[in-house]
């Protein structure tokens, strides 16, 4: 009995016991950014998760540092550029949007308005002939 | 007219033949690694304790003067384990100064395992709760960084340092930073 | 013996695919015969090459790599049997069985009046899919390599993930949606040889796209469902790479679907239903190769071999570059100018067709960009959840307002005042619907739910309007109307459990309360159990709300014995307006553990939504086999 209880409490890396798994928020508010703020990051480690659905130890300590720094009263912008100055754009789930990603970002509406407009356009000219 | 059909008629081709390039040119890359953007920035300052002598503390101001390879190492690792040896060799032959990082560790076991198999380091510094190795972009074991003398990040290797590592990559880089000057 | 046998069968299924092949390159009766009987033979051989995999999986053949690698002693009997396809290879073996399987639908009972050339043409290029895949197959992926390890090992056991009933019927749902595209890309390329697209081949195509479609539907919906319930984080849908796969075809094939009635009905689009045809089995591949070539990294991912990835490409640049080659010398033949004005059906369903192509694009581009800037040096990004929901969705709102309007629209022509006049009423309504429930049910407003609200609204108003000016609703109408429903269902529950979940996560100790959306989680006990190949832990939560009978809610923490691996098995409270799902984290030395707990409104009308797509298209086939028998 007592075995599995200490199998799974002990299967479970130290570090997450060193600090509290689950975190104290003074406001809704923080905590409602801790929340986005951890599922719009990637974990590195295993890099198909985001750093909130993690068990990787490098994910608890960067929940961790995301705790930390949101007690400190920084903002998100803050946050992600302390995570982007050490691990890269690559951590960012959501790519900015600059010179290498404008096409990322607006490619879906041009193709769908080249498509729209070049739809109509074509019928209406077909039909004048 | 005629042009616009036949542009329509081969685009669908064109646009599958550029993403059968795009493809194949991925299947040459590492989705996973992680590219540092530490690279060409001055390493980040640490004082961190002295692994073999706990009074002493590791600081960044080691780097000046000379060229060093900082290794996040532990002994959980068992890739760190398979790269130790080159470590070894690499230190002794090539004399490159090694700075390790004990990442998340038990001290006792550390300093055990470093008399058992043989100690590469000139220095360890001991990162026991892994903040200093967060803010150097750390995210596995083994890595190493290679440090100018100026104390400029310049290189990062992401896992094991094996021969074709050393021979493509490190060692010419090593011989061009070694006649830089400080 | 058994694995060798399997061997064997491949081999001999890869003979008779080439067979398949070769005799169905002139339409001579004679070699037709031949062709037919060779993909007969082939599937009968794949079938058995599959008994011989499960045989090996239930025996516990170690000696079978693949077997060792997915398998273990203690392993279930059921999951030995769906791990036959856990793996590459041996899902590989599924898609190649698969493909027979859906050729012998294809000789039993495709319409008679399909023309001899057609059909041997048919039979030729499915013959080349199969022998190109089979000798992926064989070549690179062989399922029943042996070696014989000197001492006895048990089994790598099957990951523990896997072990849960939706591996049994989320890949075989899966792969019979996007493996039988083939056929409808068989019947676009029969198309170009012949230079002609008439109505017995639209005829006779559709069944072949309605089908795998529905399949497909329910495919995903299943993949979805089952994610939900392993993942332990209440989510239903990742824009994960390979969920992206199987979603890709799918939108493709609802334009194709849209696009061949018109075929069929019109004469018209014959240029676009074969280009559609051929670029939703682009995308099935696509997805395939995705999946297993290493060159995006995905939790469902199989394990990532770079060589056969490049295989793939190259079997892709064959098939499919020949497809579109061809598609360009032969399409002149096909196009026609419009018949209709710009306010007409035909318009409606070719926007239709353009912004699912722009949310194929979306979602290709999103899954794919990562890789075009690496490839160019540019640095590494990731593109994930928050962009495609972002994107995605702009993408998708107008489709769904067009879709109330377009089962009124004319034929040909329709005037826009005439249209106005019929659905305004209709369109206010839904508004105000859609304003007002929010308001009155005392919930949260936001303008994206309303919007949501409103657009599901609008669909099954107005597809209730449309039955209602029918003069008698056939067996033909039920389908759209069902499947469109379906759609809204969707969208009425994405929008809702988006816009008012909730979840926490807490700490907890026996006796602890907590409240969550109105309901009281009380922890009663945690106890210990044993499955068949693990141990768990069980903690049982009383939920009430308002002093109501308390229902009891058990989640687990299971620890599977192979290999030590543990996995959390959520437990979930469902009803049929929402789910209440709790997942068991960690414990901690004093006896606390750590819980996450969600209210999950209307989660399983999504599901409903898509499982009602699949009905629909069970019904449109339906109709189309009354209609044939009634012309025979």
């Amino acid at each position: 009995m007592k075995k599995l209880f200490l199998l799974i409490i002990l299967f479970v890396p130290l570090q997450l016991f060193a600090a509290e798994d689950i975190y104290r928020f003074t406001s809704v508010n923080d905590q409602q950014r801790f929340a986005t703020l951890t599922t719009q990051l990637r974990c590195l480690v295993c890099q198909n998760q985001t750093l909130a659905e993690s068990n990787a130890p490098l994910a608890a300590d960067l929940r961790q540092q995301i705790y930390r720094h949101l007690q400190q009263g920084q903002s998100d912008k803050e946050i992600a550029d302390y995570l982007v100055a050490r691990y890269g754009n690559f951590i960012l789930y959501r790519p900015l949007f600059n010179a290498t990603t404008w096409a990322l970002w607006l490619g879906p509406l041009l193709f769908l308005l080249t498509g729209v407009l070049y739809l109509l356009y074509y019928i209406r000219q077909k039909r004048r002939d | 007219m005629n042009r616009l059909k036949q542009v329509r008629s081969i685009l669908p081709f064109i646009i599958f033949a550029m993403i059968l390039f795009l493809l194949w040119r991925g299947l040459g890359l590492r989705p996973n690694q992680v590219p540092s953007p530490l690279i060409n920035q001055s390493a980040p300052e640490f004082s961190l304790p002295d692994l073999l002598d706990a009074k002493k503390s590791v600081t960044h101001k080691e780097f000046a003067g000379h060229v060093t390879f900082v290794n996040v190492w532990a002994t959980w690792c068992v890739s760190c384990a398979e790269e130790h040896r080159a470590l070894l060799q690499l230190a002794q032959d090539a004399h490159i100064e090694f700075l390790g990082l004990n990442y998340k560790d038990d001290t006792i076991a550390a300093k055990k395992w470093l008399q058992q198999y043989g100690n590469p380091y000139k220095r360890v510094a001991v990162d026991s709760d892994g903040q200093a190795a967060i803010d150097w972009g750390v995210y596995g074991t083994p890595e190493t960084f290679v440090i100018d003398k100026k104390g400029v990040i310049r290189y990062k290797q992401v896992g094991p340092i094996d021969n074709d590592a050393w021979e493509k990559t490190l060692k010419p880089l090593v011989e061009k930073l070694r006649n830089e000057r400080a | 013996m058994v694995p060798e046998l399997g061997s064997f069968a491949i081999i001999l299924a890869l003979c008779f695919s080439i067979i398949q092949g070769v005799s169905g390159f002139k339409p001579f009766r004679r070699l037709l015969r031949l062709s037919m009987t060779a993909a007969i033979i082939q599937f009968i051989f794949l079938t058995i090459a599959m008994l011989c995999l499960i045989a090996s999986f239930v025996m516990q053949d170690i000696t079978v790599i693949y077997v060792r690698e997915h398998s273990h002693a203690l392993l279930p009997v059921l999951y030995r049997i769906g791990a036959a396809w856990g793996g590459h290879e041996g899902s590989l073996l599924l898609w190649c069985l698969i493909l027979a399987g859906w050729t012998v639908a294809f000789i039993l009972f495709s319409d008679k009046k399909l023309s001899q050339s057609s059909r041997s043409n048919i039979m030729m290029i499915l013959g080349f899919i199969s022998c190109g895949f089979i000798t992926f197959l064989f070549a690179t992926s062989n399922p029943f390599q042996r070696d014989f390890p000197a001492s006895l090992i048990t089994g790598n056991d099957l990951t523990p993930i896997l072990q849960d009933p939706g591996l049994i019927f989320h890949p075989p749902m899966l792969y019979l949606g996007y493996v039988g595209f083939a056929i409808g890309f068989a019947f676009a390329i029969s198309a170009l040889i012949e230079g002609k697209l008439n109505q017995e081949w639209a005829h006779a195509c559709r069944p072949w796209i309605v089908l795998p479609w529905s399949f497909l539907s329910c495919g995903i919906v299943l993949g979805s469902w089952w994610a939900y319930r392993e993942l332990g984080w209440g989510g239903w849908w990742f824009w994960d790479p390979v969920e992206n796969a199987s979603l890709l075809p799918w939108l493709s094939a609802t334009a194709l679907l849209h696009s061949l009635v018109v075929s069929e009905k019109r004469q018209s689009f014959k240029g676009w239903t074969v280009l559609l045809a051929i670029i939703t089995f682009t995308l099935s591949l696509l997805g395939t190769f995705l999946v297993r070539s290493g060159v995006l990294v995905s939790v469902h991912a199989f394990a990532n071999d770079p060589t056969r990835g490049l295989f793939l490409l190259c079997y892709l640049a064959v098939i499919i570059g020949g497809a579109f080659l061809l598609y360009g010398f032969r399409i002149k033949d096909f196009y026609q100018d419009p018949q209709f004005e710009l306010l007409s059906r035909e318009t409606f369903l070719l926007l239709n067709s353009v912004i699912l192509l722009t949310a194929v694009f979306t979602i290709v581009i999103g899954t794919l960009y990562p890789i075009i800037l690496d490839a160019l040096s540019l640095g590494k990004i990731s593109v994930g959840e928050p962009y495609f929901n972002l994107v995605f969705l702009p993408v998708i709102l107008p489709l769904l307002l067009l879709m109330g309007f377009a089962p009124h629209v004319h034929w040909k022509k329709q005037a826009a005042g005439l249209l106005w006049k019929k659905m305004r009423f209709t369109l206010f309504f839904s508004l105000i619907i859609a304003v007002l429930v929010p308001f009155c049910l005392g919930f949260e407003f936001s303008g994206l739910t309303c919007l949501g609200i409103f657009l599901s609204v609008w669909i099954i108003l107005a597809t209730v309007q449309y039955a209602h000016t029918l003069k008698q609703i056939e067996l033909k109408h039920w389908g759209m109307i069902v499947a469109h429903v379906g759609i809204a269902i969707v969208a009425l529950g994405v929008t809702v459990n988006k816009s008012y979940s909730a979840e926490r996560q807490i700490k907890m100790l026996p006796g602890e309360s907590v409240s969550l959306a109105g309901y009281q989680f009380t922890f009663v006990n945690v106890d210990e159990m044993r499955g068949v190949n693990y141990e768990a832990v069980t903690a049982s939560f009383d939920v009430q709300k308002n002093n109501s009978i308390p229902e009891r809610l058990e989640a687990e923490q299971r620890i599977y014995t192979a290999h030590q691996e543990t996995l959390g098995k959520p437990g979930i409270l469902v009803n049929p307006f929402r789910d209440l799902y709790l997942a068991l984290g960690n414990g901690f030395p004093d006896g606390g553990w750590s819980v996450r707990i969600y209210y999950k409104p209307m989660v399983r009308w999504i599901w409903a939504g898509g499982f009602l797509l699949l009905i629909g298209g069970f019904l449109s086939l339906l109709s189309q086999i009354k209609k044939r028998d009634e012309n025979e």
